[in-house]
């Protein structure tokens, strides 16, 4: 079946963009598809100019892109260092130093380190998803819901460390459904609807704008 | 009273056949929980790696090659070489039957893989039987006398010492391979999910290559020492104890391999303790009331976790 049609979304390097829209828009599959999950049946998919169109997830992480699902996001037998290492899995070198910056970025995890994250809360869990992903030092990440099934003030925290990696020059891409404090700190977004993309603007004009407030972001 | 004075003796028993069950059952747990399957062809790789060590040895009794014993052990250097020999062949043998069959069906689902392993099982042992007949081989020929423990009155061979140390040796060899290397903390994390270890760049091929070949290799021993402590292989060995092995696998939790471990010891020593209240040829009973009362009391096992 085919979910999406003419989606057009772009990135600059070291920007935020979020996508917004209902359930069912095609979201999630628009970042399975960016991420070699899913093959487009046609369009083209670029990534720092190379074509990535149909390459496997694998290849696209060696790339510098990284992904995190929205569920299923961690490794719960492990603990949250050995989640990290994961990440760095394709280095053969020395990331000590990697980790330390990860951990500057999610003190938490450091004092968890030797943690199950089986055993941990959501947002524990959420931070060691974005710590794996961000071992590779990626120029872009991919987030999927980042906030959701989080209490508000964890969901706050998150996006308050999803502003703090952009800082460090990573692209960040989220799709969210509850999409106000997303679109606060994105430079611009999306809205998907059915498949294609309806709208685009800034993150500020698209939380002001009232039709898309009445129709997405619960009045 | 006569019954109970007979326990201390059938722990001992129930030892040894836990150590063989715990290796077989290691694999069984891993190749579940990996390649996302049950592999009814365990028992029969249990046997193939028997037969082929058996193979080896004959080799290398042809070749003038001798077996004078190490110390107080039924069989020598050569039969030692065979062993080893034995485990990389076996592990070689079932990554090329990964290759031949299991791979290409990876993308099919986890009910057709269990049907393909079912075919292998049938496949292996009718191979076996080919070959080598369906008569009984001897593996140890010499008779060995077993020395007496003083104060608790239990026999044990040096054979069946050995069993115990090499099963021992070989658990703690996975345990620090899967807690503390680079690959062995790749396989726990495919186990976990192997769709987000893809995602995260994990080679997956080769986290499979390597669940092959510490499956192999152990189940391989446990045929061998199967062997050793029966003193004869028979083709049928593996499927024979494939009903221990997976009781042991879902007792312990399917998927977990110190799950695998755990049930595997109490498996073995529940089978040897209930001979001494009823009829020996109950056994495999044991084993399976045991699965079927904890399939219906704690479907996930003893140390399983909710997938």
């Amino acid at each position: 079946m085919e979910v999406l049609h003419e989606v057009s979304v772009k990135l600059d390097a070291g920007e935020i963009v979020t996508i917004i829209g209902p359930n069912g828009a095609g979201k999630s599959t628009l970042m399975k598809t960016i991420f070699g999950l899913l093959k487009p049946t046609g369009g083209k998919i670029l990534f720092d100019e190379k074509n990535i169109t149909g390459l496997p997830p694998d290849r696209i992480v060696r790339l510098g892109m990284a992904y995190v699902p929205q569920v299923d996001n961690v490794f719960p037998s492990l603990t949250a260092q050995e989640n990290l290492e994961m990440g760095a899995f394709i280095l053969t070198r020395d990331f000590s130093d990697r980790m330390d910056d990860i951990y500057g970025l999610f003190p938490l995890l450091k004092e968890r380190r030797r943690q199950r994250v089986g055993k941990m809360s959501g947002g524990e869990r959420q931070m060691v998803a974005m710590g794996r992903a961000l071992m590779l030092n990626p120029k872009l990440i991919l987030l999927d819901e980042p906030s959701a099934a989080l209490a508000p003030n964890l969901a706050a925290m998150i996006f308050d460390r999803i502003a703090a990696i952009n800082q460090t020059g990573v692209a960040i891409l989220i799709v969210e459904q509850n999409a106000k404090e997303s679109l606060k700190l994105s430079d611009r977004g999306y809205v998907l609807a059915s498949g294609r993309n309806r709208f685009e603007d800034t993150g500020k004009n698209l939380l002001t704008n009232k039709e898309i407030g009445e129709l997405y972001l619960g009045g | 009273m006569g019954a109970f004075s007979r326990i201390p003796q059938l722990i001992v028993y129930g030892i040894i056949s836990g150590s063989i069950i715990s290796l077989g059952g290691i694999g069984v747990s891993l190749t579940y929980s990996i390649l996302g399957f049950s592999n009814f062809a365990h028992g029969d790789i249990m046997a193939l790696g028997a037969y082929i060590c058996l193979g080896v040895f004959a080799l290398f009794t042809g070749l003038g090659l001798g077996n004078t014993p190490i110390g107080p052990l039924s069989f020598g250097f050569s039969f030692a070489l065979s062993f080893v020999l034995a485990l990389a062949l076996t592990a070689l043998a079932v990554i090329v039957i990964d290759r031949i069959l299991f791979k290409r069906l990876r993308k099919a689902g986890s009910i057709i893989l269990m049907m393909a392993s079912i075919g292998l099982a049938l496949g292996l042992r009718n191979i076996l039987q080919f070959f080598w007949g369906p008569q009984p081989h001897y593996y140890i020929e010499k008779i060995q006398v077993a020395s007496i423990i003083p104060g608790l009155g239990i026999r044990i061979k040096p054979d069946q010492v050995f069993i115990i140390i090499l099963a021992v040796a070989l658990v703690v060899l996975v345990h620090c391979f899967l807690q503390y290397t680079k690959m062995g903390k790749a396989m726990r994390a495919s186990a976990d999910n192997i769709a987000l270890a893809r995602v995260t760049g994990i080679n997956t091929d080769r986290v499979i290559l390597w669940t092959w070949v510490i499956g192999g290799a152990l189940a391989a021993t446990a045929g061998i020492l199967a062997g050793i402590e029966n003193k004869f292989i028979t083709p049928e060995l593996g499927w024979q104890m494939l009903l221990s092995v997976f009781a042991a696998v879902i007792l312990g939790g399917l998927g977990n391999p110190y799950g695998a471990i755990l049930g595997g010891m109490i498996i073995g020593l529940s089978e040897e303790v209930s001979t001494a209240f009823i009829s020996t040829g109950y056994k495999p009973a044991v084993a399976f009331a045991i699965m079927i009362i904890m399939l219906l009391v704690k479907p996930t096992g003893l140390l399983g976790r909710r997938k």
